[in-house]
């Protein structure tokens, strides 16, 4: 691969693409993958854009990951959750496992729907999309622990974390305990959907782990001013 | 053009929605018919839908009208007709047979519906001897299965019909002439050994019987996976060799109810890829999943072809996942979004129903 000094920056193309690494001359420019994008007339954003548009029928382009499509029912959390649930680069397992678990929890809730009377149906939630990001975001933690070396001893110290890092907790902590704390002949996509339908409301395992988080942190408040960052 | 036609029991209306008017449109079974007609015989994924909405729905589509329509005018003093459903995986089938088997219960016929004759052939648990004729083998448990399941289908007519023969099962046990049918089958029940030859009495009799021109009932055999019958099993012996066809008793009696040599009644059916033992993923017409054997005996038969879903249909289809709050995803309910499941699914029934069923 070329350097980055901006003299050996010209469109090079190996013999051999390996398209798959992320590793890509930092000539190569991104992918459009929206639909919305290709379909705008010549307004809005005329210099920029314009000039972005001319820059692309110049330079060469990244392929496109094989996750991302430029289908309307594409979500990036879903996509990071399913990565995150895939093992050993099985994806087509952890795809179908998590349209398993969409399904289990929309079955449920229509159910609960035809069968409610009239005055409750309108307080029944029957996306499961929108379950699945409400529960994401009650898993999430606030603030999280770190351990930071003073004087010889290790303390816990509460420090805030990035939005990344909590909706990445929030999801690790879903698929371990899914996969640890569940009775063992259970199928994955039934523990999952039980387990997002109780985060729903507030209750169940991943909730409890997150309020002990908070309950240490809050313990650990003197420490705060540990913390040099 | 998606309306949801209420049924209520009088058949009166319910002839009136089998019309070509209504082609693309679904129509409700009262939930006193879904009960007793249909403990087995429906699709998994359909039987899970029918609990979630709390209701069964069928959409009119053209093979099924076809069918129906044949059924209304046929001659029942000449031999039995033999309809047969075909098309490519996913494509509605099943759901057809089941449609045309509805049509014949309202009418008052006694339905014999076999739900998926593969199911005899594979997967067998417990092999008997057969007590009747020392080559064959019997199959209790799924002969057992049947006889509940067809007890409940045709409860009101069993009462009826009265048996022509004597049948002697072990020293002790026999039923006489001029029994009722239902105490056949609770016989076959009860005595978990002889069900198959129950099964094999009960066949007779009311072939039998049908093609008499003083019965006054009408027999419908529906059969789905066919194919079954002339394929191969993969039942082992004790020896380990594969067990031959003809030595299953389920199988010999079902071959004898296959052929037209009996009136008063219709035989439809279906092919299915999906359950065959030894045929390759890819086909789906009668030539190819029947055989040379298995063609040569159904012939002659009106083969009904199945295709997926035309544009009215898929419309029909998709209104009704939105009218029961099915598909919830906000893109789904775009146009876009629309194009985007006519394609993926390419309208075929199934997968269609598969890919609404997380969005």
């Amino acid at each position: 691969m070329a350097a980055s000094l901006s003299g050996l920056l010209k469109p090079w193309t190996p013999r051999v693409f390996l398209v798959r690494w992320s590793r890509y001359n930092p000539y190569y420019l991104e992918p459009e993958v929206r639909k919305e994008a290709y379909s705008q007339p010549e307004s809005e954003l005329s210099a920029e854009e314009k000039e972005q548009r001319e820059l692309k029928m110049i330079r060469p382009i990244k392929a496109a990951a094989s996750g991302v499509t430029s289908s309307v029912f594409s979500d990036p959390v879903l996509s990071k959750f399913i990565n995150m649930m895939m093992e050993h680069g099985n994806k087509v397992l952890a795809r179908e496992i998590m349209t398993q678990t969409l399904e289990n929890i929309k079955k449920k809730q229509v159910e609960k729907y035809h069968k409610a009377p009239e005055g409750q149906k309108e307080e029944i939630e029957c996306n499961p999309y929108t379950i699945f990001h409400q529960a994401l975001k009650n898993c999430q933690p606030v603030v999280g622990l770190e351990s930071i070396r003073k004087g010889g001893k290790i303390y816990q110290v509460p420090i805030p974390l990035s939005d990344k890092r909590r909706s990445f907790l929030a999801m690790k902590w879903l698929i371990t305990e899914c996969r640890d704390n569940k009775h063992r002949r259970t199928h994955m996509y039934e523990k999952l959907s039980q387990e997002v339908m109780s985060a729903f409301v507030h209750e169940g395992n991943v909730i409890r782990k997150k309020n002990e988080l908070h309950k240490m942190a809050e313990s650990n408040r003197a420490y705060a001013h540990y913390r040099w960052w | 053009y998606f309306t949801m036609l209420n049924l209520t029991s009088a058949s009166a209306s319910f002839q009136a929605c089998q019309s070509e008017k209504h082609l693309g449109q679904f129509y409700t079974l009262p939930s006193a018919h879904f009960r007793p007609l249909f403990p087995h015989g429906l699709p998994y994924r359909y039987q899970q839908q029918v609990k979630t909405f709390n209701e069964a729905c069928f959409m009119v589509r053209p093979p099924a009208l076809e069918v129906i329509s044949y059924l209304k005018k046929a001659d029942y003093s000449k031999p039995a007709l033999r309809y047969l459903f075909y098309g490519v995986k996913g494509s509605g089938k099943t759901m057809s047979l089941c449609h045309a088997v509805h049509f014949c219960y309202t009418q008052g016929w006694v339905v014999l519906h076999i739900p998926d004759a593969h199911l005899w052939v594979k997967n067998c648990k417990e092999l008997l001897p057969s007590s009747y004729n020392s080559a064959r083998f019997d199959q209790p448990l799924q002969a057992t299965t049947w006889l509940r399941n067809f007890r409940t289908t045709n409860e009101h007519l069993l009462s009826q019909i009265k048996t022509k023969r004597r049948y002697v099962w072990t020293k002790r046990e026999s039923t006489d002439e001029g029994r009722p049918l239902g105490e056949l089958v609770n016989q076959g029940i009860s005595r978990v050994k002889s069900s198959s030859d129950v099964v094999g009495a009960l066949m007779k009799d009311l072939r039998l019987q049908s093609s008499q021109p003083g019965a006054d009932f009408r027999l419908v055999v529906a059969v789905d996976g066919v194919n079954a019958l002339w394929g191969r099993s993969t039942i082992k012996k004790e020896n380990k060799s594969a067990v031959d066809l003809e030595e299953l008793t389920l199988i010999h009696n079902l071959k004898k109810l296959m052929k037209n040599d009996w009136t008063g009644g219709a035989i439809i059916t279906t092919l299915s890829q999906t359950g065959s033992l030894y045929t390759p993923k890819s086909a789906y017409l009668p030539q190819e999943l029947l055989g040379e054997t298995g063609f040569d005996s159904m012939d002659p038969f009106i083969p009904v072809s199945v295709p997926n879903y035309s544009e009215k249909e898929f419309e029909s289809a998709y209104l009704y996942y939105l009218d029961r709050k099915w598909l919830q995803h906000p893109q789904s309910r775009t146009e876009d979004g629309k194009k985007e499941l006519s394609f993926l699914s390419s309208k075929n029934p199934s997968m269609l129903d598969r890919i609404c069923g997380f969005l």
